[in-house]
């Protein structure tokens, strides 16, 4: 199986995956034109249902992020050094996934033209205010850390050697933005689920868990997509080179950590399943047993969660490369599938404000094809990022980084002591 | 909403919660700030007595020329809730007012505020459009403008003249208890709830006289009079919202007089 998949990526190969993006890429940009000239009509959103397909992606683009923050502070602050060029990945992807986060956000607000109000309008009471002002920052945190990668580039090494010098040199200060990005990353992936978490007027997202289960299958899930992209960039181009010891050592803590998501979900869902309260028992059917019961049985729980931890637990099965990535990739939709589900499963249930019995009505959505197009085009944004960044900018190098990663111990032992 | 019928039992149990806060719906409400703004000298509120309100929808299209709201959007929702004794029993509802708004809470760039007389306004050139009003409004009386309402206006000239700018796509919109109305009425020394000219459109377009207005600060108001002679309720009361709208549940004897 394992010589199968090594299908080396010859230039006929690299030209057609970037046709096949520039395709999404174009038709994506066709229609998010469409979406900003006619406005959101073009989508199937509704005042009943106002959140649909992007919402789902800039979730899930901010959660599959999380690997950056995570993986940074293992490597700067609790000192597990041997992780840095993993760490390096993710600090990549999670520029990339914000900036995916921050397109798809454009798309959904209706005056994308007033995107910059929150940063100058302050609503401190507003969860969605301190996860825009921690995005916008932490989104400059991540360009900070990225700008030693980005010094990789040939020709920029070539034409600018002065500029790519000082860029490299950004790589000192990665303690102090480790640190920056794990209190601002801490605050809003667990804020998003608190998004949802502080809405009274809806049962079935009302509760303090959300904060909470949000941050972890962030930190599962972003860890997972960083392993993932790392072991399928190795496996189809000869610029992409890993230490697979590393990245199996850190498949291992994944399954572990899938066993810590498992028992917070278990108890979030049993907790809910006793006694009826209006709108959170229509909420939990609508999971378990409704339209969305194929998602989140086998999307989130049997495919997302279950399998994987047994797949990363076992060594057999996790020294075998096509198993790992298997997991892994399993991890990453199964963190996606739970944002889809969260999202849908509030907006679905309309609970009535009518006096007397609490009568609940059921709302529907479908993303239109305008939603899917412009939705992929920023998905294809983000993969073809990262393929030229693979590509040209060593992303996926852990000896690069190796080199790297011993000058800066030197240099931060001598500057760090105050 | 699907049209409910609401059995004589189903209506009795309701009245033995209305007759549970009866105690504190009949006292005289001290006037409540709203959120952490200070209490301003007027503090508005509506009251809808249910067994007036005949559902002739006029205070929908009232509201609809005032505030030149599009065809495709109600402010003010009449709604079909059940019949009692063979009766239609009818519910109009427009913004709440809460005095502790969700909305408010949530809205990422304040476009939704408390004025110190109660009423939740919206800055329609602050808002981005990101819709998590809506998504945490407990009444469904926000409203988005997923297309720019162009062209003429059905409810004008002959439900009334607009007031007030309407709004551009991209927005959420909602009813603001006709602040035009109140603002330029106090300035002319008119008394909202009293006078037409500075009441809200609904409580003046309504024939049965189903909609009363007026100053919660004023123990004389007809608000103030009427919540302390009638047990009222208010919607979903156990969310802790505080609504500035009262209902004066229907009453089939007072029903059978006005037929």
């Amino acid at each position: 199986m394992i010589p199968r998949l090594r299908v080396k990526f010859t230039t006929n190969a690299w030209l057609i995956w970037l046709g096949v993006l520039g395709l999404f890429l174009l038709s994506g940009l066709i229609a998010g034109l469409l979406v900003f000239w006619k406005g959101l009509s073009l989508t199937n959103l509704s005042d009943r249902v106002p959140w649909g397909l992007w919402i789902t992606i800039d979730l899930s683009s901010i959660a599959l992020s999380a690997g950056a923050f995570s993986l940074c502070a293992a490597v700067y602050l609790i000192g597990l050094k041997r992780y840095q060029p993993i760490a390096r990945t993710a600090t990549f992807i999670g520029l990339i996934g914000y900036t995916m986060a921050m397109l798809s956000l454009l798309l959904d607000i209706g005056r994308p033209d007033r995107f910059w109000h929150a940063v100058v309008y302050w609503n401190k009471h507003s969860l969605l205010w301190e996860v825009t002002m921690c995005v916008v920052l932490y989104l400059t945190v991540l360009v900070l850390e990225s700008l030693p990668i980005l010094a990789n580039f040939e020709w920029l090494r070539a034409r600018f050697p002065k500029l790519a010098g000082r860029m490299s040199h950004v790589h000192h200060y990665a303690p102090y933005l480790a640190i920056a990005g794990l209190g601002l990353s801490m605050l809003h992936q667990s804020s998003l689920g608190a998004v949802y978490g502080v809405l009274k007027a809806r049962p079935f997202w009302y509760k303090p868990e959300m904060a909470v289960l949000f941050m972890f299958s962030a930190v599962v899930g972003g860890i997972s997509l960083t392993l993932f992209a790392s072991m399928l960039s190795a496996r189809v181009t000869p610029k992409a080179r890993v230490n697979d010891a590393l990245i199996e050592r850190l498949a291992h803590f994944v399954g572990w950590a899938l066993v810590g998501y498992l028992y917070f979900r278990a108890w979030d869902w049993l907790a809910t399943t006793y006694t009826y309260q209006p709108g959170r028992t229509e909420g939990l059917d609508l999971i378990t047993k409704g339209p969305l019961s194929f998602n989140f049985w086998f999307g989130e729980i049997l495919i997302g969660a279950l399998i994987p931890m047994i797949l990363l637990l076992n060594s057999r099965t996790r020294q075998h490369t096509f198993w790992r990535m298997a997991a892994l990739l399993m991890v990453v939709g199964g963190v996606v599938a739970y944002r889809w589900d969260t999202n849908l499963s509030g907006l679905l249930i309309v609970l009535s404000y009518l006096p007397g019995e609490p009568a609940v009505a059921y709302a529907s959505y479908a993303p239109s094809l305008i939603e899917f197009l412009a939705g992929f085009g920023v998905i294809a944004f983000g993969l073809t990022a990262f393929s030229l960044g693979v590509r040209y900018l060593k992303v996926v190098d852990h000896r690069v980084a190796e080199e790297e990663h011993e000058t800066v111990t030197i240099k931060a032992s001598e500057t760090v002591p105050v | 909403m699907a049209d409910k019928t609401l059995s004589r039992r189903d209506f009795i149990k309701l009245g033995a919660v209305g007759a549970a806060v009866v105690a504190g719906s009949r006292m005289i409400r001290p006037a409540e700030a709203s959120g952490s703004v200070e209490a301003g000298p007027h503090q508005w509120a509506m009251v809808i007595d249910q067994s007036k309100c005949t559902g002739c929808d006029y205070c929908t299209l009232a509201c609809k020329a005032h505030n030149d709201v599009s065809p495709e959007v109600e402010w003010n929702h009449v709604q079909r809730v059940g019949t009692l004794d063979g009766k239609q029993i009818f519910l109009p509802r427009p913004c709440m007012q809460c005095a502790k708004a969700p909305c408010v809470d949530v809205c990422p760039v304040g476009a939704s505020y408390y004025r110190p007389d109660g009423i939740v306004m919206m800055d329609y050139d602050r808002c981005i459009g990101c819709r998590y009003c809506e998504v945490a409004c407990p009444y469904e009386a926000r409203s988005f403008n997923w297309t720019a309402f162009e062209g003429e206006n059905p409810a004008v000239p002959e439900w009334g003249q607009p007031e007030v700018e309407r709004r551009p796509r991209g927005v959420v919109e909602k009813c603001a208890f006709c602040y035009q109305r109140i603002d330029r009425g106090l300035e002319l020394g008119l008394t909202p709830g009293v006078d037409a000219d500075a009441t809200p459109a609904c409580c003046v377009a309504c024939p049965t006289g189903a909609r009363l207005f007026g100053d919660l600060s004023d123990p004389e108001s007809a608000v103030s009079k009427v919540l302390r002679e009638h047990s009222s309720y208010r919607l979903r009361d156990d969310l802790g919202t505080g609504p500035r709208v009262y209902y004066l549940p229907a009453d089939p004897k007072e029903m059978e007089v006005e037929s």
